[in-house]
């Protein structure tokens, strides 16, 4: 009986392949595999992952050899609510304005299939963000929402101590729990951890992670303070090399994560052993060459790779998210460290266990990209370069088992083959 | 909220006048000046050029060494280029590095105006549809990474909404953005309300485009769906009183291509010219000759854009049009939401397809510049003339193995491809891809 279900199975199987990745090289950390694997799509799903699967087992077979076949990318630091508002307040216009893009011009075409709003939106105006983008995007957009009620529509207001309530902010979190993965402290000048403090309180009540801007303060704030003291194991800190050498002479501004000497300090790895958790968040001033080739060297590697994608690091060096994968992989990173900072790490710190792999039954966002060889340079924030021989593409994205960005046409027919 | 605009907006104050009554002071100077001095003036003139070309370090960027393609000064040569305030002031065979404040080395590459994409929609908002809506794009995310300085919106506003789009869009943009403006007076949406014959009104849309000289290039029709001709006639009335073209979009299901055709004068842009929808004859019969009528309306002066979009491109089309003959005049995208991540994705990519359709570079390149913008009768674009606005793409071609998809998701292969390395607006780096401008990190 069970070999009779089991053959019948495999009939039905015979059929049921919607699209057949063939031959590719599938990294899927999650589940350890790193080797020439085919990859079943069926009903926006994945539907079997196994070395030979065959094509005529599929309505579609794309022939994927020589390229990488991965979960979809997921950037943990995006600002994506675009909208054409001028609040008129000094600072980024982050919220509902030209301070952000639209997730879609930016993620397929960079292997993206998820994107994690850092703070756009508070609790006032995430609905707002939720029906204008994430309601409107084919990309998955997911969000931690600001401490600060207005978001981040201006400086000013990272600075309203009187306007960061974890109560109002947890109870929205609490209407779309699916969605609002976290909370954001970001860009406050005082001396003092209040924003912090006030995010923890919501993630508390929540049991969700808070992500930091950190260290806009003069003097500054101590980071050994904010990792030790006040995080919790799997809270987050970003535009972790943005210091420097340089910058830890400055009174004020962001402490760096290594000393004047670029050596990483000894508390930094202590935070990280204990699960504090180290994210890029590349943006238009957050990340230096000297800080992240020398963190790197002495075994200080992030936990999550992302882009702090907005209007002024989009046509920086930061580019988008294949370009700064790009950028660990000529430090020297592997591609499977890469990959695996860039799929489930991320899945793991917004406490998203579905999203990030290739298991069976997942939801079949995917990413098939190339590594392509040449001379090819990268820029820093600070418009330095680090001269490189690799380089990231993405081929084809597919999200929910649909094709949301193909290259190369491999997944077309010759023009004139066609009648 | 000045401080905020240069944070937000990538300080395009640096590309525009950033005070207005300062500016008209000096605009009174300098006319007092050229009255009083204006002979001493010219002897002046001529020590200064000498004196500039003696090597003072007056150029503020150099690009040393790249193939120079300015098709509408007929050059195609290795040249360096000299840029001081904005603008083009040298073009010589070789500049020396001395008198430049910045070098870049772009030798192996090609340097050509700043491409101009003739159809795009671009009046992003959070409505439904194109107008201020989610279709469209916002120009800076895709224009300056495709080499693009100038954008063209295909009249996703009319009278009533371009106003709006300006001053949420156009001025806020660090690629320079035109526009065609609809005869509909609500521009491109999506419900039948600008289907309006009572509001289609030429007076108005002259007046408009009278009224924004620098940024209106034209009238467009598109989206009509009843027989009457009245809409397309008004909005060629206006064109032709305006002495500018009329640009004729899609999704006119009632008005034959032949009929389309003859309606338009010498100097009108038809786009979506190799489309293959339902709702349009196509340009290829059956036998796949390109129609007698469409070679002779391009005989007479018709322009035909490329306009890919997510269904305006197929190659069945552009294939055989390209052996016959039928050339685009112009690159236009049609970019906007759902073409961008499709066969479209950016117009180097459009610009690749002809490429390895067997199309040459300077001819490429001559479409993507100079044609497009004598089209909109901008002579000031497009060119590398000494003394024009300093908006450059400097491109490269890639080797290997590529496909390039059309609307109909079918592929042709090719083994070139563009990629833009530095793209210049008004002198100013906007795109580096590979950090040519930038230093080493070690240094």
């Amino acid at each position: 009986m069970f070999t009779a279900c089991l053959m019948s199975l495999s009939a039905v199987q015979a059929q049921e392949i919607d699209m057949l990745l063939k031959g590719g090289h599938v990294i899927d950390p999650k589940n350890k595999i790193d080797s020439k694997m085919d990859v079943a799509i069926k009903d926006g799903k994945i539907f079997r992952v196994a070395a030979d699967i065959p094509a005529s087992s599929a309505k579609k077979t794309v022939n994927v050899s020589g390229l990488y076949v991965s979960p979809g990318f997921i950037d943990l630091h995006v600002h994506v609510f675009a909208g054409t508002e001028d609040p008129g307040f000094t600072g980024f216009g982050i919220t509902n304005g030209l301070g952000s893009v639209v997730p879609d011009d930016f993620t397929f075409r960079s292997g993206v299939t998820t994107v994690v709003d850092a703070g756009s939106s508070g609790w006032r105006d995430f609905h707002t963000f939720k029906k204008n983008i994430i309601d409107n995007s084919q990309t998955r957009v997911l969000a931690f929402i600001s401490i600060a009620g207005h978001g981040m529509l201006g400086t000013v207001h990272a600075q309203d101590t009187t306007d960061m309530n974890p109560v109002a902010t947890a109870f929205v979190m609490n209407e779309y729990p699916e969605t609002i993965v976290g909370i954001k402290a970001h860009h406050y000048r005082g001396h003092d951890f209040t924003p912090v403090d006030r995010a923890i309180a919501a993630g508390k009540i929540t049991n969700k992670p808070i992500i930091v801007d950190f260290g806009s303060s003069t003097p500054k704030l101590s980071i050994k303070d904010l990792f030790l003291k006040h995080f919790r194991p799997g809270d987050i800190f970003t535009h972790t090399y943005s210091g420097s050498d340089m910058s830890e002479k400055n009174p004020g501004g962001r402490e760096s994560v290594v000393d004047e000497n670029n050596k990483v300090k000894p508390f930094v790895f202590e935070a990280q052993k204990q699960g504090r958790i180290f994210d890029v968040g590349h943006g238009g001033g957050a990340f230096v060459w000297s800080t992240a080739i020398n963190s790197i060297k002495q075994g200080f590697l992030p936990n999550t790779i992302s882009t702090d994608l907005y209007r002024n690091s989009r046509n920086a060096g930061m580019k988008d998210m294949a370009n700064v994968m790009s950028k660990f992989l000529n430090m020297g990173m592997s591609v499977q460290d890469v990959i695996l900072r860039s799929t489930w790490n991320p899945a793991n710190v917004i406490k998203h266990p579905e999203l990030g792999h290739l298991s069976v039954g997942a939801e079949a966002d995917l990413t098939v990209f190339n590594i392509r060889e040449g001379k090819f340079g990268y820029m820093d924030a600070r418009g330095s370069v680090l001269n490189g021989t690799k380089k990231l593409e993405a081929e084809l994205t597919l999200r929910a088992g649909k094709v949301a960005w193909d290259l190369n046409g491999l997944t077309g027919p010759q023009w004139d083959a066609v009648k | 909220m000045g401080c905020c605009k240069v944070i937000i907006l990538e300080s395009i104050d640096e590309l525009k006048p950033i005070n207005h009554n300062a500016m008209q002071k000096m605009l009174n100077y300098r006319k007092l000046f050229s009255l009083i001095f204006a002979v001493p003036l010219l002897i002046g003139l001529t020590l200064v050029v000498s004196s500039f070309q003696a090597g003072a370090q007056e150029i503020e960027l150099l690009l040393k060494g790249g193939r120079l393609i300015d098709p509408k000064n007929k050059i195609d040569a290795k040249m360096d280029l000299a840029i001081a305030a904005g603008k083009v002031v040298r073009v010589a065979a070789d500049i020396p590095a001395s008198q430049a404040k910045k070098v870049v080395d772009v030798s192996g590459l090609i340097v050509s105006p700043g491409l101009i994409n003739m159809h795009t929609h671009v009046y992003a908002g959070s409505n439904v549809g194109f107008t201020d809506g989610t279709s469209s794009q916002l120009p800076d995310a895709f224009a300056p990474r495709a080499g693009i300085t100038t954008v063209i919106d295909a009249g996703t506003t009319g009278w009533r909404t371009f106003p709006d789009f300006k001053s949420k869009i156009i001025d806020k943009s660090v690629t320079r953005v035109l526009a065609f403006l609809s005869i509909a007076a609500g521009g491109y949406s999506v419900d039948k309300a600008q289907e309006n014959i009572e509001e289609m009104n030429v007076q108005k849309t002259v007046e408009t485009v009278k009224n924004n000289p620098d940024i209106l290039v034209g009238v467009r029709i598109g989206r009509y769906d009843g027989k009457e001709w009245t809409p397309f006639e008004r909005a060629s009335e206006a064109a032709k009183i305006l002495n500018k073209p009329l640009f004729v979009e899609c999704h006119l299901p009632e008005y034959s291509l032949e009929d389309q055709l003859k309606h338009m004068r010498a100097g009108d842009i038809i786009t979506h010219a190799f489309e293959n929808v339902s709702e349009r004859m196509t340009v290829v019969d059956e036998q796949g000759k390109v129609r007698p009528f469409v070679l002779a309306a391009q005989k007479r002066g018709v322009l035909f854009d490329v306009g890919h979009g997510g269904g305006g491109f197929w190659f069945n089309q552009a294939v055989p049009a390209f052996k016959q003959g039928l050339w685009p005049n112009s690159f236009g995208t049609d970019e906007h939401r759902t073409s961008m991540n499709s066969g479209m994705k950016t117009m180097l990519n459009v610009m690749s397809k002809y490429l390895n359709m067997g199309m040459s570079i300077p001819d490429i390149i001559d479409r993507g510049s100079w044609k497009a913008a004598q089209s909109i009768k901008r002579e000031d674009l497009g060119n590398l003339s000494v003394g024009s606005v300093a908006d450059i793409a400097v491109l490269s071609i890639v080797k290997g193995k590529f496909g390039f998809v059309d609307s109909g998701n079918n592929k042709i292969d090719g083994d070139r491809k563009f990629e833009a390395e530095l793209t210049v607006r008004g002198g100013r780096i906007i795109w580096d891809l590979n950090g040519l401008s930038a230093n080493s990190y070690m240094k």
